[in-house]
């Protein structure tokens, strides 16, 4: 900030050396004060270098703290207040950037609006003080035109970003199903839904774009009128035409330093009407993360130390249309404890709302004789296995040990072919990378793949979505026994639909 | 640099179809330009000349004609303003409808491409590709317009100096031509290499984070999150710099060619200064706006460099997709590591797990490559065929059953965009998710939310089924179709399959480690030797 405003003084003083050596060029016809010129104009570019220079880092500055905020807010976002993932990439990513042109162009060149033309007026003023009371006179103007447009661009530019975090929504989406859009030859109707996103962005695009290129030419034919009006007074004040007696006597080099300097003093503000786009795009990306802003209240960890008994109390959930519950249970400290019922009787959302993954709609969770706060959470201090295992891009070991930091390479390996994942290891060499799909692995090796990090991860609260599913009955019941040895070690809570799992439980909590 | 990739070959039949608007643009750039210049030469001369008439007595200033002058700033100033405007609302217009062309057709491209690639592409490196990538292609659009202001700028400026001094019109020509000569060579020596790092540093963020928010759950129970931001924050550690190296190049270059206009500037002045001091007014103030003028060509000199690493990027997606060849015969049997299955058959898929019954399954509808003797569709070699030739003989329904972000409706029609409602329910009710679709706030046209939230992994399967059921193939292929099911609804659900498959006289391809849907199978086949 300091630096920039020291930069637009330098810049100012350069704008009156230079309108100096042009006058005096011309009035005596000196030709060294074309060097004084041109030291002038090489002392404005480097003051223009350096600017931007300066700006940019502010802006990354800006950019930084802003997408730490945003991602913090994003990760810890609970199921069902989650945005689809590709319009949060386009906030974190493609919004931030686009305050980049906020922070690096229209903040720096409002700075400058404000300031540079006081001084350009002060240097004028020494040569005609009544051309410096007409271009500040003109100022009252240009401020209630820039005001107006502003308010006009605004709901254009949210529009806008709306349309595009749609499209960049629909392509990720699109892009992640693309093995469904493929086999059933969706192909062609997908990418008209696409020409339809991209041709909305297309369109507000261009309907920002219009009242930014119609304030833009207003401000700038503005500025041109305002430099007439300044030569006109000078021409007519020479001439002696002028239809007033004006407090000032003028010569050819007054004028000609006025009218060379009348430039300089809208020129900040056409660069500021030139970085007007910036500015509608910057102030619609500020109101649509402004809801992201909202401290999130990230749950309380608490922390246990030793498997906890845990009782449930007329637990509720809402799980998007359908209510779950109330659920009143004691799941045994150290125990084994299934639930059971029909697919979507809610097994994965008690699963989730253990994990804080989902908030209580009702009733309440006791851990080891504690209630939990709504604000507080198991997450840490449980492990689980969901239903559908998610992998970071990356090696086998690499992902298990992501939940067991404490574990070490061969200790994950070993484990993932306790899980029965040896033959595909085998197959596929212990070194196999998992992409974003994890599409190397059959739906069975991915399960077990997420038993392993869920065994691997030492929480004292274990808990498995159902972890025999898609598993043949030699595999199930192997699995099955590699589990039950946690007992007294952990308390294990698993949904499942598997009689042999049920069999082999403390306690069963059925949903209807 | 000057690749002949699918896409510039695209952009470059976009640019003809939008001739006129860049016509426009370039004609009203040009006039601005122009406008631009004569505007502050002749408020240069205006005051000179008036201070010289002033000064010669009230008679010669009473005579001295200011209408014509005055009506010059008025139609400069409005051509000036005017040009702008059309200059940049056309370009723009013509950049913005070019890139609503391109970025449909990119997806195409993407979808077209051999599976192994296609599906190995990040859906966040693919989503800045489509929105940054083809963003910093636009530009080039938008500059076309430049070279027409920078000559209408310097042509005006180089005649208006001619005037003072022949010779200072020359040393205006050669400034301009330095700076024009050395923009491009220094643009690429210093703001290539920052633009391409600042969009595979965005590509990466984007990758990275598409990956962590799909595994925000994961990241949540294990308490990850503090760990994937440092991660994350570590990716636009990266992309910060290459920006500010960017803005770092391009400050450079900026200053570089303002220090030639600078000397350039000044070397004029001291040439003009033996003129008439109005024509030596005229002169200096015009030799100012010349450089202004050529300002665009500068900036899209600039700008090349993300220009011609964007293209690279898109070029890479878009590679042009083999044309599909014709569709395999979907009457005749088909033959699976050696058994022949002819039509209407229902045949389970056997194997321990991992053996490969999804990678079959995969193979078979195109999302893998074929090996070579696994299959056949008629006489003609899978392999041999072109990729996804065989998809119109499947309807597919995946293990993972991946839904599409949009309403159960859109889901379902899919496969069979012209099905009825009543066709819709009949599949429903088929694959035993009537009941809960019913229970919907919307039924049929509820929002799913991404890739169907809202539901639970087994109410995802069955619906996925229901959208293979509606599907008018000869094959069905079915991986788990009733995992999470229990015994009643999968008895019901197995028995509605198989009178569908009795009705429609489709054949099956059937993997289930449960009993049940097996028992529809008259055959089976061991895969576990081939995979």
């Amino acid at each position: 900030m300091a630096g920039l405003v020291a930069l637009i003084f330098v810049n100012a003083a350069a704008s009156g050396v230079f309108a100096a050596s042009y006058t005096i060029l011309l009035v005596r016809g000196a030709e060294t004060a074309a060097l004084g010129a041109g030291f002038a104009l090489a002392v404005r570019a480097a003051v223009s270098s350096a600017s931007s220079r300066l700006a940019a880092r502010q802006a990354r500055q800006v950019k930084r703290r802003l997408r730490a905020t945003l991602l913090v807010a994003a990760l810890s976002r609970r199921r069902g207040n989650r945005a689809a993932v590709g319009e949060v990439v386009g906030t974190i990513v493609d919004e931030v950037e686009a305050l980049d042109g906020y922070f690096a162009r229209y903040r720096p060149a409002a700075l400058e609006a404000r300031l540079a033309p006081v001084l350009v007026a002060l240097l004028v003023a020494i040569a005609s003080p009544v051309s410096a009371a007409i271009l500040i006179a003109t100022l009252a103007p240009f401020a209630a035109l820039m005001a107006i447009a502003g308010s006009a661009a605004a709901g254009e530019a949210g529009r806008q970003f709306g349309a595009l975090a749609r499209l960049s929504g629909l392509f990720v989406d699109r892009v992640q199903a693309l093995p469904v859009v493929l086999s059933f030859q969706a192909e062609a109707a997908e990418t008209r839904k696409v020409e339809v996103a991209a041709a909305d962005v297309g369109r507000r695009t261009l309907a920002v774009l219009r009242i930014a290129f119609v304030s833009t030419a207003a401000l700038e034919f503005f500025a041109a009128l305002a430099v007439a009006l300044v030569a006109v007074y000078c021409g007519f004040s020479l001439l002696g035409l002028l239809p007033f007696r004006p407090p000032e006597r003028l010569d050819f080099g007054r004028a000609f330093f006025a009218l060379a300097l009348a430039p300089e003093f809208y020129g900040p503000m056409r660069r500021l009407a030139g970085a007007y786009h910036e500015k509608q795009l910057g102030e619609a990306a500020a109101a649509r993360l402004g809801p992201w802003l909202s401290p999130a209240r990230a749950p309380t960890r608490i922390s246990l130390d030793g498997p906890p008994a845990i009782r449930l109390e007329g637990v509720r959930l809402d799980v998007g249309d359908a209510q779950i519950g109330p659920v009143t249970a004691d799941l045994p400290q150290g125990g084994v404890t299934v639930i059971v019922g029909p697919t979507g009787a809610g097994k994965s959302s008690l699963l989730a709302a253990l994990l804080g993954l989902a908030p209580l709609a009702g009733g309440a969770i006791h851990v080891g004789g504690r209630r939990l706060a709504p604000d507080e959470s198991l997450a840490g201090q449980a492990s689980w296995a969901g239903q559908s295992p998610v992998f970071l891009p990356g090696g086998v070991a690499e992902n298990l040990r992501l939940a067991a930091p404490s574990a070490d390479a061969a200790q994950a390996l070993a484990m993932a072919e306790a899980v029965g994942l040896g033959p595909t290891l085998a197959r596929r060499g212990a070194q196999m990378r998992l992409d974003e799909r994890a599409s190397g692995l059959s739906g069975g090796e991915r399960r077990r793949l997420a038993i392993a990090r869920a065994l691997l991860n030492p929480s004292p609260l274990l808990l498995l979505d159902e972890p025999t599913a898609d598993l043949d009955a030699a595999s199930e019941a192997a699995l099955l026994e590699l589990i039950l040895k946690e007992r007294g070690r952990r308390t294990i809570v698993i949904a499942t639909h598997a009689a042999r799992v049920a069999a082999a439980a403390d306690c069963v909590v059925r949903l209807a | 640099m000057t690749g002949r990739g699918p896409v510039e070959t695209f952009l470059r039949g976009q640019a003809r179809r939008q001739a006129g608007a860049l016509l426009v643009a370039a004609l009203a750039g040009a006039a601005a330009a122009g406008a631009a210049t004569w505007l502050l030469g002749l408020s240069g001369w205006f005051l000179a000349s008036a201070s010289i008439a002033g000064a010669a007595g009230s008679l010669a200033a009473a005579g001295f004609n200011y209408l014509l002058p005055s009506a010059g700033f008025r139609a400069f100033a409005i051509t000036r303003t005017a040009g702008r405007y059309l200059e940049r609302l056309s370009g723009h217009a013509a950049a913005l409808r070019a890139l609503a062309a391109l970025r449909p057709a990119l997806f195409s491209a993407i979808a077209a491409a051999p599976p192994e690639r296609s599906l190995s592409l990040s859906a966040g490196e693919a989503s800045a590709r489509l929105v940054q990538d083809v963003d910093a292609a636009e530009t080039e659009f938008v500059r076309r317009s430049a070279p027409w202001a920078a000559a209408a700028a310097i042509a005006s400026a180089a005649a208006l100096v001619a005037l003072a001094s022949p010779l200072a019109a020359g040393a205006l020509i050669a400034g301009v031509g330095v700076q024009l000569a050395l923009a491009p060579s220094l643009a690429r020596r210093w703001t290539t290499a920052p633009a391409a790092r600042s969009l595979a540093a965005a590509g990466e963020l984007k990758s990275a984070l598409t990956a962590y928010l799909a595994a925000v759950d994961e990241l949540q129970a294990f308490d990850l999150s503090d760990r994937a931001v440092a991660a994350l924050m570590e990716r636009d550690e990266a992309l910060g710099q290459a920006h500010v190296d960017r803005a770092d190049a391009g400050a450079r270059l900026g200053l570089a060619t303002a220090l030639v206009a600078a000397a350039a500037v000044a070397v004029v002045a001291a040439l003009c200064v033996r003129a008439a001091t109005p024509l030596a007014a005229l002169a200096d103030l015009a030799a100012l706006t010349a450089f202004e003028g050529a300002a665009g060509l500068l900036i899209a000199a600039e700008q090349r460099g993300a220009h011609h690493a964007a293209l690279a990027r898109l070029n890479a997606v878009a590679v042009s997709a083999p044309q599909p060849g014709a569709p395999l015969p979907g009457t005749g049997p088909i033959v699976l590591d050696g058994m022949r299955l002819e039509p209407g058959a229902v045949v389970a898929l056997t194997g321990p797990s991992g053996a490969g019954k999804t990678r079959t399954l995969e193979i078979l509808v195109g999302l893998r490559p074929a090996p070579p003797g696994r299959c056949r569709i008629g006489d003609i070699p899978l392999e041999a065929a072109p990729v996804g030739a065989a998809r119109g003989l499947f309807a597919y329904a995946p293990q993972d059953a991946r839904l599409l972000t949009g309403t159960v409706a859109d889901n379902l029609r899919l496969g069979a965009p012209d099905a009825s409602e009543a066709d819709l329910w009949a599949a429903l009710e088929d694959a035993q998710i009537a009941a809960r679709v019913r229970r919907l706030p919307v039924g049929l046209d509820t929002w799913l939310g991404q890739a169907g939230e809202a539901l639970s992994g087994g109410e995802r399967r069955r619906l996925s089924l229901a959208r293979a059921f509606l599907r008018r193939a000869p094959w069905l292929l079915l991986d788990e179709p009733t995992e999470g099911l229990d015994a009643v609804a999968e008895a019901a659900l197995i028995e509605a399959l198989g009178r569908r498959l009795e009705r429609t006289g489709q054949g099956a391809l059937i993997v289930s480690h449960r009993p049940a849907p097996l028992r529809l199978c008259a055959a089976s086949l061991d895969v576990s030797g081939s995979a």
